[in-house]
């Protein structure tokens, strides 16, 4: 029998009124996957994970989350994932040790050797009371807490928030493991740099409704395109401005970046009615694949 | 119920209640030693009913009546109330407000189990408070000389812990049922106090005396545990309350959203 998608969403909605909310998923992650959930403050990310934990119930639609509907089966998911909130919070007064021991004892079966061997792959202070911590480290004890029973599924609300580069590199390997391990990981981001290396799929979320799920390697092909090109003097920006699929178009003395959609045909032929010294591609800007859907205008 | 929702609970708010409990002991024993010195010389004041009333009856000459007014009417059940309204407040709402609730609910507890164990917490929190009371009592009428059996001390301090029942149960169930901290210990509060005017002022009304028993305080201080003695009549009703309260807050989580 086929293993049910880790999760599926149908039509699911939160309507908050005046705009706000979540409207009309409908969304696959399968299991064994590392999916990125992206969207700008406000597009719904929270509302989506909060919606599939059961702190908060859909105004209309359903969620299943590992074969499980998440209002009725809400007590067996919560048994079988791990969640670290956005805005994470403990109490302040409280070591992280006791915290952890605490969260421990709700849930049953936590293996300490599995929770030390996170606090010490974090480097996480457990030792200190939570309100003399940093946002940083009190972000370590959320991802302990998350992980620490091995759960099938991760759902991380803005994991990477606070983490120094270090811990974001050890926090990536982890996932590459559990992802090994055909456990799937649901992670949401505001921007795509801190998701790109470890996601395999996508989706981009704005104003609460879905724009795009796909691969990275699709993402990329609808990215604009940037040619960097040296000219012997000065040219005219806007006459690279009025090319068809030409999207940006930035003069610095005699160079021009021009960024573009489609074919570089136009751009070139463009160029070519003046002396070119040299044309150079500009580094795609991944962050441009997110932006680029973040402002569409069309809401798939 | 949940046992580490319980135990977590009683490590962060059990210092408040000891405190609290100690500051009774502290206080009880105070009055107590004042009452020989001038307890006689202030006798019965000749205050109009109402505030006679508001008071406990202002009888200062006797020590049963020294601390009915001293400690049963107002000190007593504003320290335990103030206990359990707050720490009612602050295990449901604040924690709600603060964004633990969330991460917590996200671990395998049901909601009616954590309330439960919640509110099983403020009731052993208020039990240490009564005990304090209870102590202090005692402590405190030997200082002033005796008078009062043991029994009817005991009797303050039961009514008293019932009292602290009611009014933390409706702390968690206003605090349960909206995730307001404001909501949760204002409104308590507020009913507390209204109790205590109704309780005092309503029997001087003719035909609003009837009013006197939609107050906790009737039930708590009513039939003046000091001088009569336990009554089981007020201790079901407050205990009654207490339990429909509380259900009402399991009711109210469990149907709406985490507001953070």
């Amino acid at each position: 029998m086929t293993a049910p998608p880790a999760i599926a969403t149908s039509g699911l909605t939160k309507d908050y009124g005046s705009g706000r909310g979540l409207f009309g998923l409908d969304l696959e992650v399968s299991g064994g996957e590392v999916f990125g959930f992206l969207g700008p403050n406000g597009a719904g990310k929270s509302t989506t994970m909060r919606l599939l934990v059961d702190l908060i119930k859909p105004t209309s639609g359903s969620a299943r989350v590992l074969g499980l509907d998440t209002v009725t089966d809400s007590l067996e998911i919560r048994r079988r994932i791990g969640f670290l909130p956005g805005d994470l919070a403990m109490y302040a007064k409280l070591t992280g040790r006791a915290m952890l021991d605490y969260l421990g004892e709700l849930r049953g079966g936590v293996d300490a050797r599995t929770r030390d061997a996170l606090v010490e792959r974090f480097d996480a202070d457990i030792n200190r009371p939570i309100h003399e911590l940093s946002t940083g480290n009190r972000q370590k004890l959320g991802l302990v807490q998350a992980f620490m029973h091995e759960p099938e599924l991760m759902i991380l609300d803005e994991p990477i928030a606070g983490l120094d580069p270090l811990v974001q590199q050890s926090f990536h390997a982890l996932l590459g493991e559990v992802s090994a391990q055909g456990r799937t990981v649901f992670l949401s981001s505001h921007t795509l740099s801190e998701v790109e290396r470890v996601t395999q799929r996508l989706a981009i979320l704005r104003e609460g409704r879905l724009v795009v799920v796909d691969s990275l390697e699709n993402l990329r092909k609808v990215a604009v395109q940037r040619l960097e090109i040296e000219f012997a003097e000065p040219v005219d920006p806007g006459e690279f401005r009025a090319l068809h699929g030409v999207t940006e178009v930035h003069a610095d003395g005699a160079t021009l970046t021009v960024g573009f959609e489609g074919s570089a045909d136009a751009v070139v032929k463009a160029a070519a009615a003046h002396e070119v010294l040299a044309v150079r591609p500009r580094e795609e800007d991944l962050e441009d694949i997110f932006l680029h859907y973040y402002r569409s205008e069309s809401v798939a | 119920m949940s046992f580490p929702v319980t135990k977590i609970t009683l490590r962060l708010r059990a210092a408040a209640a000891v405190s609290a409990a100690a500051g009774l002991i502290a206080v009880m024993a105070a009055v107590g030693a004042l009452f020989p010195s001038v307890g006689h010389t202030i006798g019965t004041l000749n205050v109009p009913k109402s505030v006679s009333n508001l008071l406990g009856g202002a009888d200062y000459g006797t020590i049963t009546g020294w601390f009915r007014s001293e400690i049963a009417s107002i000190y007593g059940p504003l320290v335990i109330g103030a206990i359990a309204i707050t720490g009612a407040a602050a295990t449901t709402a604040a924690e709600e407000e603060d964004r633990i609730l969330g991460l917590v609910l996200a671990q395998p507890i049901r909601r009616p189990r954590l309330v439960a164990a919640k509110a099983t917490a403020i009731a052993a929190i208020v039990l240490i408070v009564a005990l304090g009371t209870w102590i202090g009592l005692i402590v405190g009428v030997a200082l002033g000389g005796g008078g009062i059996t043991l029994a009817h001390m005991t009797a303050l301090a039961v009514q008293l812990a019932f009292f602290g029942f009611a009014t933390g149960a409706l702390a968690i169930a206003l605090g349960a049922g909206t995730g307001r901290r404001s909501l949760a210990s204002g409104g308590a509060a507020a009913v507390a106090i209204l109790g205590w005017l109704i309780n005092s002022f309503a029997p001087l009304v003719a035909g609003l005396d009837w009013l006197k028993y939609l107050s906790p305080f009737y039930y708590y201080a009513g039939h003046d545990p000091l001088a009569h003695g336990v009554n089981i009549a007020g201790i079901v009703v407050l205990g009654v309350l207490s339990l429909v309260l509380t259900a009402g807050g399991i009711v109210g989580i469990e149907r709406r959203d985490l507001r953070a």
